[in-house]
């Protein structure tokens, strides 16, 4: 097992470093970002361009300057904002946002999980009956829907029409407001209707998924050849098909949460969530190229590592790969 | 003995009428996709929305091209029967923003997914057929297309482009190329798997003994073979496509030229609360249409996937 992580982990490097890349390439691809963040200030000077390229090493040809970033990247270091909180160091400025997008994204995919599985069982063990026909429609449409649009509806009906949770942001803005005066509930009263939302949108392609991937596994000959020798249908269900069934289910789940970090700045605009996304809008909005990479790093570390939980997770339940 | 089984061949033929007629693979799609009431749905919305895009300026009460487009004079107005989804902020009525907004949703959902799918395509059957270290670079080349958070490069992109040409070149074109160019990935996996499978064919050992040159059984031979799979994958893009240049006009990194559903709903988010039918209509049409591609492309893969007959 040991090996398989290894192995694992020494084929996301290349992957890391390919992205670093494209990443890099992309954010200097229109040249100079001192050019571009000053092209709207009339009173700046050739000379003061000139020492703004020098200060923020941006005259050293492309090569240098990434070989340079990924130095202090290795160390830690992902450089300074240039335009947020008075050049704040990026790794300070993603730490203070870092949690809150976390928090909201784990929520979501955990219950997402938790519902999505039984439900998808049930279903798909009752192909074709009312209760499937309603599930499979629900998803299908629940894939459909865009999340910002789920999140304005839900704003609509939830936070103006019946007043029951706020609009928008992780806080009161005064403590007084606090519900029982508890910092901790206020957050997670704030925390409901973008988890709620976030939910339903990542539970409908898993419902989708399990279901599929039961139907799949309910044809095969083992399972038929459990139920011949007298298993009871709970048994054949939960032990011998549900270990298989979840196998395509793990690998998406890796790739779900890589998705739904990518899509934070969607969501926590809607629901005004102080997280990474909406930093990286502001970020790019201001061309602050510096948070730029540094969130894009960041995501995909943190989508790597997701992508290695997964593929451990997978050996453990198919000993195929394991031993492959 | 054979000269007289030809005769009689010819007799059973002789009147064109009566020589029971070939079915193709394609015919017998057809008639299990007729049989497909939600498939059915789904051309049918999207019908609905392509005849919304060639007649927008007959179709929509008041047109873009008066001095503010759409103006009507009175401002946040509710949904009622002279403007069927309201007004928004600035006085310009919501149902004729729709109306346009449905050329746009098309044109970046087909162009996008055409440029991905050629993409896809070719990776595709590059790399299924040739094996080898060409499929090895593709395939970790196409890991890193995968992985990569394709939302955040999208937006810096926009971002970078207009602020090197303010004047929004093309904005609404370079959108949709930047979708395709950065979604091929999981469709040029799908379509490389195909190719891996139907590459093992027998026909296809066939036509190699026969010396046929490799681009004629990539081209001839192998490619009908998956091109089943390239149609319900792009019918599917094109539902995709439509929900991410949504969500970027929604962020604000649109075209700000373009009519799109998306910029709608981004000038309704600053008001949900005074005036909730400036988002709710737009939406329901994305909704709507990314609805009616998913069903299309669901009932596709049902009518032209052989594996799933019963």
């Amino acid at each position: 097992m040991l090996r398989y992580v290894i192995r694992r982990i020494i084929y996301l490097i290349p992957l890391f470093f390919g992205i670093l890349i494209i990443v890099f390439v992309a954010s200097r691809i229109a040249g100079n970002p001192v050019q571009l963040m000053t092209v709207q200030n009339p009173h700046i000077t050739a000379e003061a361009r000139q020492r703004l390229t020098e200060y923020y090493g941006l005259d050293k040809p492309l090569y240098h300057q990434f070989f340079i970033y990924l130095a202090e990247l290795f160390q830690g270091d992902l450089g300074n904002s240039y335009a947020l909180r008075g050049g704040i160091a990026v790794t300070t400025l993603i730490g203070d946002y870092a949690w809150l997008t976390f928090e909201l994204q784990l929520a979501a995919l955990f219950l997402s999980l938790l519902i999505a599985i039984p439900v998808g069982i049930i279903s798909a063990k009752k192909q074709y009956s009312k209760l499937d026909v309603t599930v499979t429609t629900t998803s299908l449409l629940g894939t459909c829907i865009p999340v910002f649009y789920m999140g304005i509806i839900a704003i609509i009906i939830f936070a103006y029409f019946l007043g029951w949770f706020p609009a928008g942001g992780a806080h009161s803005i005064l403590p007084e407001r606090y519900p029982f005066g508890s910092y901790v509930l206020d957050e997670l009263w704030h925390m409901a209707l973008p988890t709620a939302v976030l939910t339903f949108a990542t539970l409908a392609p898993v419902v989708l998924l399990v279901r599929s991937s039961m139907l799949e596994v309910l044809r095969q000959d083992y399972i038929l050849a459990a139920r011949a020798s007298g298993l009871s249908e709970r048994s054949v269900i939960y032990k011998h098909a549900l270990r298989n069934a979840l196998i395509p289910v793990v690998t998406y789940v890796g790739l779900y949460f890589g998705a739904m970090l990518a899509g934070a700045p969607v969501t926590e605009t809607v629901f005004n969530w102080p997280g990474v996304g909406r930093l990286f809008v502001e970020a790019t909005t201001k061309l602050d190229f510096p948070v730029i990479m540094g969130i894009t790093v960041f995501i995909t570390i943190m989508t790597l590592i997701a992508n290695l939980i997964t593929d451990i997770a997978y050996g453990y339940i198919d000993p195929r790969i394991r031993f492959e | 003995m054979k000269k007289e089984k030809s005769t009689k061949l010819e007799l059973q033929y002789q009147n064109e009428k009566s020589r029971p007629k070939g079915v193709s693979q394609w015919n017998i799609a057809w008639r299990r996709f007729k049989k497909n009431k939600a498939a059915l749905v789904g051309a049918l919305i999207i019908g609905f929305v392509m005849f919304l895009a060639a007649f927008d300026s007959l179709i929509a009460p008041y047109p873009p091209n008066a001095t503010p487009g759409f103006y009507v004079g009175e401002a946040r107005v509710p949904p009622s029967l002279k403007y069927l989804f309201g007004t928004d902020k600035l006085g310009h009525d919501v149902f004729s923003q729709v109306v346009y907004g449905a050329r746009s949703a098309l044109y970046v959902g087909f162009g996008a997914a055409a440029i991905a799918m050629s993409l896809a395509v070719l990776v595709g059957l590059v790399s299924g057929y040739y094996g080898g270290l060409v499929d090895n670079v593709l395939m970790r080349i196409t890991e890193i297309f995968l992985v990569i958070p394709f939302l955040l490069i999208l937006l810096v992109f926009l971002k970078v482009i207009t602020a090197v040409a303010p004047a929004s070149i093309g904005g609404l074109s370079i959108v949709t190329l930047m979708i395709g160019v950065f979604s091929w990935a999981s469709n040029a996996r799908i379509i490389r798997g195909e190719v891996l499978r139907v590459k093992e064919s027998e026909f296809i050992e066939a036509s190699k003994a026969l010396g046929a040159s490799k681009r004629r059984i990539i081209f001839r031979h192998i490619f009908p073979n998956v091109l089943h799979i390239i149609i319900v994958l792009t019918t599917l893009m094109i539902a995709t496509a439509i929900l991410v240049e949504a969500a970027v006009s929604f962020l604000g990194f649109g075209d700000p030229a373009a009519i799109t559903w998306g910029h709608q709903l981004q000038l309704a988010n600053e008001a949900v609360k005074e005036a909730w039918w400036e988002g709710v209509f737009p939406g329901l049409f994305i909704t709507l249409l990314v609805l009616g591609f998913n069903l299309l492309g669901n009932g596709l893969r049902d009518a032209l996937d052989p594996r799933l007959r019963e």
